[in-house]
């Protein structure tokens, strides 16, 4: 971040515009930097909430079944369905469970798309 | 002291610290219902008054150069803003006070819980639970009121044939239902879970001190306890976080409804 200030610079207006010039670029550079920082950051919290994406996906699943399970269990109280509401529902709470975490890990990956000009990885079908 | 047991689930037990009244009931003896200021109330008035008191420190002087809490009053503000403006649309930005008063609730209340000897108001699932709800039942509310009938495309994906529909609805309403459970179990079970760990592992290390010449182990669980106290400010933040972005994802259903 820090470079030296330009020790030499010219005491008259005569320079001023290489003076400036110079600045741009340095402006320039340091921008650039902070932006490959901010990627670096971004990059390794990515790895560190890796954690956090599992738990969100596994919680998404098991809500599912037990809302499903529940709402069977509660139909089975007050009609006469006994076992089958509950055996419907909570398969069907396990197909939600799958759709909630399709949809959660596509809204995840459309966060964290992949680059479109990324070269893609040699595999064994390639040769 | 050193007969005490070591219990790691001590730390979430609820205090009365002191009465209000039992209100309802016959008069005998657990009937009714008794309401009293616990810590849980303390460290919720903690909570906002913290929260209060960092955002009218920050917006009241409104300097064009930015103080240290005005710049942070600012960057909150703008962070929420632009994560609600790119998840849940333009429109969303009228749900903006919700989103930004849970997301800063959780993130002080979670960070005031990494204090030793605080008391972790989202450790509790009935907190997270009754945020969740109100999140949920906004999503309702005003989703009927915008939207009227059509609200009911939420349940309905296009472009499938009806016989496909029969499995596909309660597919859709059941996990439309389960929202508000994933959604209050995640922060409570990352809290709870997170909270628990810390005090098992830092458990572990003063009984390994009493062990005599054992003693020298205690280093392993001691770097656990570090190591996990810096991924619980993580959590904690990151949870505040997710809980506000789920809460915007569902907001964005409410205003445009159909997938």
């Amino acid at each position: 971040m820090s470079e030296p200030r330009d020790q030499d610079h010219p005491k008259t207006g005569s320079a001023t515009p290489r003076v400036t010039a110079d600045l741009e670029a340095r402006i320039a550079r340091a921008r650039g930097q902070r932006a490959a920082e901010a990627a670096t950051e971004q990059s390794r919290q990515g790895d560190m909430s890796g954690m956090s994406r599992g738990l969100r996906l596994g919680s998404e699943f098991v809500a599912a079944i037990f809302v499903g399970a529940g709402l069977g269990y509660i139909i089975d109280m007050f009609l006469p369905t006994r076992p089958w509401g509950l055996v419907v529902l909570l398969l069907l709470g396990f197909a939600a469970g799958v759709l909630n975490v399709v949809r959660a890990t596509a809204q995840m990956n459309a966060e964290t798309a992949v680059p479109k000009d990324t070269p893609a990885l040699p595999d064994d079908e390639d040769q | 002291m050193a007969e005490q047991p070591i219990e790691p689930i001590h730390q979430f037990r609820i205090n009365n610290l002191f009465d209000i009244g039992t209100f309802g009931g016959n008069g005998t003896p657990g009937s009714g219902t008794h309401l009293a200021f616990t810590n849980s109330a303390l460290f919720m008035v903690l909570t906002v008054g913290l929260i209060m008191a960092f955002l009218i420190m920050g917006s009241s002087r409104r300097a064009i150069v930015p103080t240290r809490v005005q710049l942070m009053t600012e960057m909150s503000y703008e962070f929420i803003a632009n994560m609600v403006r790119n998840t849940a649309g333009t429109e969303g930005m009228k749900f903006f006070p919700l989103v930004f008063s849970l997301f800063m609730f959780i993130l002080v209340a979670n960070l005031f819980g990494m204090f030793p000897y605080f008391f972790t108001v989202t450790s509790h699932i009935i907190v997270t639970a009754m945020m969740a709800l109100l999140v949920f039942f906004t999503v309702i509310i005003y989703g009927v009121y915008k939207n009227g009938w059509r609200f009911l495309k939420l349940f309905v994906p296009s472009g499938i044939p009806w016989p496909v529909l029969i499995a596909v609805v309660p597919i859709e309403i059941i996990s439309f239902l389960s929202r508000p459970l994933s959604h209050s179990l995640r922060l409570f079970g990352n809290i709870l879970a997170g909270h628990i760990v810390l005090k098992v592992f830092g458990g572990m290390v003063v009984a390994l001190l009493g062990a005599g010449a054992w003693g020298i182990i205690a280093i392993a669980p001691f770097g656990m306890a570090v190591a996990l106290t810096g991924l619980e400010f993580l959590v904690a933040a990151l949870q505040a976080f997710v809980f506000a972005v789920l809460t915007c994802v569902y907001l964005h259903d409410a205003i445009h409804p159909g997938h």
